[in-house]
C-alpha cells in the first residue's frame, strides 16, 4: 500500500475547499445582488420624526395648551444582563412578580394573526424581537424618571426616551380643548399617509376639529442605523432629509381667566355659560359644568385610569353641555318673537296687549303698553296674542291653513336668528335644537289639524322648541349687535391666518336693525328699571341689558336660563348662562351672567357678596 | 538571525514564515477595523482588542522562540508531559463556571486560558509520539487502540465542556491517521470474521474509513432532511408517515431488489460473499438512518435542532434564529468585487453591530465587506498555500513523528479555516470556532503560533533524523 499517495486526499481536499469558498465567494459577493439589498435593508433606516403639536394660545397670548416632555422607560430585551428582579421591581415602586407579567404581556401585544396561503388556517405569529426596543413603562414624568434614571445604570438594557405630551397649565376647558389617543384602526385607515399605528389623534374639542392644523407635518431621516437602532450615520449625508415640522399655534378667543371664572361660578351645578364677543363672534368663554381636569386626560396612562370614571359619572363630565345640550329656552324667545313680530308687520313697537291670565299664567305686573315693557314685563299672554297674530295673518280663509303658511314664516324668521340649524361652531359634534315646522306638526296631528291655539306654547319658548345654549349665547350676541352675528367660533386665528373663512361672514337676521331699539331697550329695563326680573345681573357703572328665561322642565326643577349683553351702547360681551334645576331666572343665572361679565369687562368683582353666594350655593339633582 | 557563523545555517522554512507573518499582518489590521475604539485609537493601546492581539501575538511568538531552542528531540520527549497537563487543565474547566453555555475558560481574574485550544496541539504531539515506534507500513492493534483511547479521552473530556467547535476539530485526527495508514479494518475484521464468519483479510470500507466517513456524512445529511417531515399517502388516508420510516423503507426496498437480482445473476462462487456485503451494507444503511434520526428528532436540544434546520434552509427567520448567519451573509455579500473601504464596514463595523461576534467568529465578515471579493480572494489563496506548504513539509519528513505532527497542524487549521469560513459565507452551519490568525482571542493565537513554531523546529532539524 502506497500511503504517500494519500497526501493527494489532503491537496485535493485543500486545493477543492480554497476554489470552492473562493467560487462562493465570487457569486456572493460579485454576481448576487440579494446580499447588497439585504445590507441596505438591514442598516438603512427610514426614522419619521414625530412634530410636536401646535400650542393652543387664549386671546391675550396665554399658553393654555402647551406640550411637556415625558419619558418611556425602554428595554432591549438581548441587551438586558442577569436582571435583579427584586431590586428593578423595587426601584419601579411594583410587586416582583409584576416584572416579568410585564414583559410577558409586551410579547403577548405583539402577537398578530395570519392567514396561511396554504391552508387557509389562522396562525399566531409574533413579532416581539430581542434586539428591538420596547416600552416597558410608558409616559412618566419628570420626577417619576428622576427617581429611576440614577439607578438605570445597575440595568443594562433599560434606558429612558423622551416623548411629547399635551400640558395643560389651567385645569379648565376641558371640553373646549377635547384630549389626545392612541389611534383607531378605522381612523388610521382614513389617513394611512400621515399615521402610524401607536399615534395618536384628536379625540374631542379642538384637538379633534383642527387635528390637521395641529398635528403638523411629520419629518423623515434616513440614517444608517446600529443593530441596536442607534444612529451610526446619516445616510447619503442627510441630502433626503425633511424636518418635522410643528403644528400651527391656534389663538383662541377664549380668555383662559374669564374660562377659569366661569367654571368656578358653575362648582356644583349642571349647567352652561357661553360667552361671546358680539363684534366677532369669538367665543370668551365655553363653560360646561360638571367639567373635569383636562390634565386628568393626558396619555394613555391617564386615560386608562380615568375615562371610565368619567364616563360612569352619572353627572355627564365629558357630555359637552353648551353645544349639545338642548333646553326649551323659555321667555328669553320672546325677544325673537317680538323682533319678528314688527319685521312682519302683526304688531308695532307701540302694540299693547292686555295680560290675560286666562289663557296662560303670569306673574304680577302693569299691563305692557308697547315692546318695551312686555319684553320688561315678560309678560306671557302678550306674546301669546302676538304670536297668535304673527301664525294667523290672515292669508288663508281657512285658518288650518292659514296656520301652516304663518308657521313656515316663522320658522324662517327663526332660522335666521341661529334657532333650528346647526350653529356650526368649531367643535364637532353640536346639536341643532328644535325649531318645529309645518311638517313636524302635520306628523303629530295630521295636515291642517292644527293651529296657533294647537301650538301655542311655543310663543313662550317652551313645548317643542329647543335650542342649545350655544344658540341662546349667539342670540344675546344678535341683539348685543342689533341684527347680525358671527357663526361663534373658539379659534380666532390659525397661526397668523385668521380664523376659518366660514367665521368671518356676517349673518343678518330677517329683521332690520331698527326694530332692535324697542326690544333691547326692554332688555335693559330688565336689568336696569324697577320691575324688571332680572335686577340682580347689575354691574356697578356698567349698563346691562337682558333677558331671564325659565326653562319648564317635566323632570324636575325648572331651569335658570339668562342672556345678556354689556355695556348697552358699545357691548364687547354677550353671555347665556343656563343652570339646571334652578328655578327662576332671574335667581341664578342672571347673577352668574353679571359676575362673568363684570370680570370680563373689569377685571374685578365689586359685589362680594353676589360672588359668594353664588360660589357656594350648589345645584345638582 | 544572522548567518553569523559558517556552522549555523538557518533552517527554518521562509515561506511558511512569510504566509503566516502576512496572515498576521492581515489579522492585526483587520481586527482594527473591527474593535476599532474611538477614544483609543492606538494600536498599542493594551485596553482594546487589537492592542491585547498584538499582546497574545507577543506572547505566542515568545513561547514559540523558546520552544525553538528546545531540541527536537527534547520536544518529543515532553509529549506525554505537555499532554498530561493539558489533560489536567481539560479536567480542571469542567469544575468553572459556564460562560455562555460553555465551561472552557480557566483563569485568575482577567487573565484566562482556553485549554481546549492548547489540547489540538498537545493531542497532535501526543498521536504523532504514539505512532512514531511504528517501523513498517502495517500498524500493530496496540498502536491504534492507544491512538483512538487518547483521541477519544480528549475529545470527550471537550464534549463535556459542551464545546462543539473544538469537538468536530478533534475529528481532524481522523485524517491524519488515514494517512498513516491506521486503518479501522482491525475492528472491522473482528466483527466481521468473529460473528459472520468470514476470513476477510481488509476490507477496502475499513482502509478507506475517512473518505468513506465523508460520503456517509453526506448522506446523513439527506437523512437530516427527510427525517422529519411528514408523508401522507393517498392509500393509506388519515395516517402520516415520519420521513425516516420512509427512508428506512426504501431502503429495505432496495436490500429485497438486490437480494432477490444477486440469487438470479451472481455466479455460484461469489453469492455468499456479495451477500453478506449486502447484508452488511443494508443494515448499516439502517443503523445510521436509525441514529441519526433518532439524534435529530429526540436527543438534539431544540436551539442545536434549529440551527441544523436552519442550515439546511428547512426554515427562514433571518431576524431571528437566523439572524447571525443572515447579517454574516449580508456583510460579506454586500462586500463587492473591491469592497467598501477599509473601516468604512456598514454592517459589521463596530459601531453598527449588525455583525454579532464581529471580532472573533464572524472576524471574516469584517474582512469581506471591506475588502471585497479582491481581498477575500487573497485570504483564501493565503490559507490555501499555507495548507499545501504544510503538507509539502509533512511529506519531506523523515521521521513519523514530525510528519503526523504537521500533518495535524495542517488540518487543525484546515478545520477551522473551513469551519469559520463556510459559516460565514453560508455553506455550513454556525459552529463557533476561530479563523486561526485573524479572530481575536489569545489562547487560539498562542496555540496557533506554538504549532507552527514547532512545525518550523521540526522541519528544521528533518535531517538530523534518522527515518
Amino acid at each position: 500500500m502506497n500511503l504517500e499517495g494519500r497526501r493527494l486526499v489532503f491537496l485535493l481536499l485543500f486545493l477543492g475547499v480554497g476554489i470552492i469558498f473562493t467560487l462562493r465567494l465570487f457569486y456572493m459577493q460579485v454576481m448576487d445582488d440579494q446580499w447588497i439589498t439585504r445590507a441596505a435593508e438591514v442598516s438603512q433606516k427610514q426614522l419619521t420624526i414625530k412634530p410636536p403639536r401646535g400650542i393652543l394660545y387664549d386671546r391675550n397670548g396665554v399658553k393654555v395648551v402647551s406640550n411637556k416632555t415625558y419619558y418611556n422607560l425602554m428595554f432591549v430585551e438581548n441587551q438586558i444582563k442577569d436582571l435583579d428582579t427584586l431590586a428593578f421591581a423595587q426601584l419601579l415602586e411594583i410587586e416582583p412578580h409584576e416584572v416579568e407579567e410585564r414583559f410577558e404581556a409586551i410579547r403577548k401585544s405583539l402577537d398578530r394573526k395570519t392567514r396561511d396561503r396554504k391552508t387557509g388556517r389562522d396562525t399566531i405569529v409574533n413579532d416581539y424581537r430581542r434586539y428591538l426596543p420596547y416600552a416597558f413603562i410608558k409616559e412618566l414624568t419628570a420626577q417619576e424618571i428622576a427617581k429611576i434614571a440614577t439607578e438605570l445604570p445597575n440595568f443594562p438594557g433599560f434606558y429612558e426616551e423622551a416623548i411629547s405630551m399635551r400640558d395643560y397649565p389651567y385645569p379648565v376647558g376641558a371640553n373646549i380643548f377635547g384630549y389626545l389617543n392612541e389611534i383607531r384602526p378605522h381612523e388610521l385607515e382614513a389617513d394611512r399617509y400621515f399615521y402610524r399605528i401607536g399615534d395618536v389623534i384628536g379625540r374631542a374639542g379642538l384637538e379633534r376639529y383642527y387635528e390637521k392644523h395641529l398635528r403638523g407635518q411629520k419629518g423623515t431621516r434616513f440614517i444608517i442605523s446600529s443593530a441596536r437602532g442607534k444612529v451610526v450615520d446619516n445616510f447619503a449625508d442627510g441630502k433626503l432629509d425633511t424636518p418635522a415640522v410643528q403644528g400651527f399655534p391656534l389663538h383662541l378667543g377664549i380668555d383662559i381667566d374669564l374660562q377659569a371664572y366661569g367654571e368656578q361660578l358653575m362648582e356644583n351645578k349642571l349647567g352652561s355659560v357661553v360667552a361671546i364677543e358680539p363684534k366677532t363672534g369669538e367665543i370668551l368663554a365655553l363653560v360646561s359644568a360638571p367639567s373635569y381636569d383636562p390634565n386628568s386626560l393626558v396619555g394613555a396612562r391617564n386615560i386608562k385610569k380615568n375615562y371610565a370614571t368619567l364616563v360612569q359619572d352619572s353627572l355627564k363630565p365629558l357630555f359637552p353641555r353648551p353645544l349639545q345640550a338642548e333646553y326649551p329656552p323659555g321667555s328669553i324667545f320672546k325677544l325673537i318673537q317680538a323682533l319678528s313680530g314688527m319685521q312682519e308687520k302683526v304688531i308695532t313697537e307701540n302694540t299693547s296687549f292686555p295680560c290675560n291670565r286666562s289663557m296662560v299664567g303670569c306673574h304680577n305686573h302693569p299691563t305692557a303698553q308697547n315692546i318695551q315693557q312686555a319684553v320688561q314685563f315678560s309678560c306671557n299672554p302678550y306674546f301669546y296674542y302676538q304670536v297668535r297674530r304673527f301664525i294667523h295673518q290672515g292669508k288663508h280663509k281657512n285658518a288650518y291653513k292659514d296656520a301652516a303658511i304663518g308657521l313656515d314664516i316663522w320658522v324662517k324668521y327663526m332660522k335666521s336668528f341661529g334657532l333650528g340649524i346647526p350653529l356650526e361652531t368649531d367643535i364637532f359634534g353640536i346639536r341643532k335644537g328644535v325649531i318645529p315646522n309645518v311638517a313636524f306638526y302635520n306628523h303629530w296631528y295630521g295636515e291642517y289639524r292644527w293651529q296657533w291655539s294647537t301650538i301655542r306654547s311655543i310663543s313662550i319658548g317652551q313645548g317643542e322648541v329647543k335650542v342649545t345654549p350655544l344658540q341662546m349665547a349667539n342670540l344675546a350676541a344678535i341683539m348685543a349687535n342689533r341684527g347680525y352675528y358671527y357663526t361663534p367660533h373658539i379659534v380666532k386665528s390659525i397661526g397668523e391666518d385668521g380664523p376659518l373663512p366660514r367665521f368671518r361672514e356676517k349673518h343678518y337676521t330677517m329683521v332690520d336693525s331698527t326694530h332692535f331699539a324697542p326690544v333691547v331697550e326692554g332688555m335693559r329695563r330688565v336689568v336696569e328699571e324697577a320691575g324688571g326680573t332680572a335686577r340682580r345681573a347689575r354691574i356697578k357703572d356698567i349698563v346691562v341689558a337682558g333677558k331671564t328665561g325659565t326653562a319648564q322642565n317635566p323632570h324636575g326643577e325648572d331651569h335658570s336660563v339668562f342672556i345678556a349683553f354689556a355695556p348697552f351702547d358699545d357691548p364687547k360681551i354677550a353671555i347665556a348662562v343656563f343652570v339646571e334645576n334652578a328655578g327662576f331666572g332671574g335667581t341664578w343665572a342672571a347673577p352668574i351672567a353679571s359676575l362673568m361679565m363684570e370680570k370680563y369687562l373689569k377685571g374685578s368683582i365689586s359685589d362680594e357678596l353676589k360672588e359668594k353666594r353664588i360660589l357656594e350655593s350648589r345645584i345638582t339633582p | 538571525m544572522r548567518h553569523s557563523s559558517r556552522k549555523y545555517k538557518f533552517t527554518y522554512d521562509w515561506l511558511l514564515m512569510l504566509i503566516v507573518f502576512v496572515l498576521l499582518v492581515f489579522g492585526l489590521i483587520n481586527l482594527y477595523s473591527a474593535a476599532y475604539q474611538p477614544e483609543h485609537p492606538s494600536f498599542f493601546d493594551f485596553r482594546t482588542l487589537y492592542g491585547k492581539q498584538l499582546f497574545w501575538i507577543g506572547m505566542g511568538v515568545f513561547l514559540g522562540v523558546v520552544i525553538s531552542l528546545i531540541d527536537s528531540e527534547y520536544i518529543r520527549k515532553l509529549t506525554p508531559t505537555a499532554f498530561f497537563v493539558v489533560l489536567v487543565l481539560l479536567v480542571l474547566v469542567l469544575f468553572t463556571e459556564p460562560i455562555n453555555g460553555a465551561r472552557s475558560w480557566l483563569g485568575i481574574g482577567p487573565f484566562g486560558i482556553q485549554p481546549s485550544e492548547f489540547s489540538k496541539f498537545t493531542t497532535a504531539l501526543m498521536i504523532g509520539y504514539i505512532i512514531q515506534g511504528e517501523r513498517g507500513k502495517n500498524i500493530s492493534k496496540n498502536t491504534v487502540f492507544k491512538v483512538g483511547f487518547i483521541l477519544l479521552l480528549a475529545m470527550f473530556l471537550v464534549l463535556f465542556q459542551n464545546d462543539t467547535g473544538t469537538f468536530l476539530v478533534f475529528s481532524a485526527f481522523f485524517f491524519v491517521l488515514y494517512r498513516e495508514g491506521i486503518t479501522f479494518d482491525p475492528i472491522l475484521l473482528f466483527f466481521l470474521n468473529n460473528l459472520f464468519r468470514l476470513r476477510l483479510k481488509s476490507t477496502w470500507v475499513g482502509v478507506h474509513f475517512i473518505p468513506v466517513l465523508f460520503v456517509l456524512i453526506f448522506f446523513g445529511i439527506i437523512t437530516l432532511y427527510f427525517a422529519e417531515s411528514e408523508h401522507s399517502f393517498a392509500f393509506f388516508p388519515g395516517a402520516e408517515i415520519p420521513g425516516w420510516s420512509i427512508l428506512i423503507g426504501i431502503l429495505t426496498l432496495l436490500g429485497i431488489i438486490g437480494y432477490f437480482l444477486l440469487k438470479q445473476f451472481s455466479s455460484q462462487r461469489n453469492k455468499r460473499k456479495l451477500t453478506t456485503i449486502l447484508f452488511i451494507t443494508y443494515f448499516s444503511s439502517i443503523l445510521m438512518v436509525g441514529t441519526i434520526s433518532y439524534t435529530y428528532l429526540n436527543v438534539l436540544q431544540y436551539h442545536q435542532k434549529v440551527r441544523i434546520d436552519l442550515w439546511l434552509g428547512k426554515i427562514q427567520d433571518k431576524d431571528g434564529e437566523d439572524y447571525n448567519r443572515n447579517r454574516a451573509l449580508a456583510a460579506v455579500g454586500s462586500g463587492g468585487f473591491s469592497g467598501v473601504g477599509y473601516r468604512q464596514a456598514v454592517l459589521s463595523s463596530p459601531e453598527s453591530q449588525h455583525v454579532p461576534e464581529s471580532e472573533t467568529d464572524f472576524i471574516f465578515c469584517v474582512y469581506g465587506e471591506e475588502w471585497g471579493f479582491l481581498g477575500s480572494s487573497i485570504l483564501m489563496l493565503l490559507y490555501t498555500a499555507l495548507l499545501v506548504r504544510l503538507v509539502f513539509l509533512a511529506e519531506r519528513q523523515r521521521s513519523r513523528f514530525a510528519r503526523v505532527f504537521i500533518y495535524s497542524t495542517a488540518i487543525i487549521i484546515f478545520y477551522h479555516f473551513a469551519i469559520n469560513i463556510g459559516m460565514n459565507i453560508g455553506v455550513l452551519p454556525v459552529i463557533g470556532i476561530p479563523l486561526p490568525f485573524l479572530s481575536y482571542g489569545g489562547s487560539s493565537m498562542m496555540a496557533f503560533l506554538v504549532m507552527i513554531f514547532v512545525v518550523l523546529k521540526l522541519d528544521s532539524q528533518r535531517k538530523e533524523v534518522l527515518a
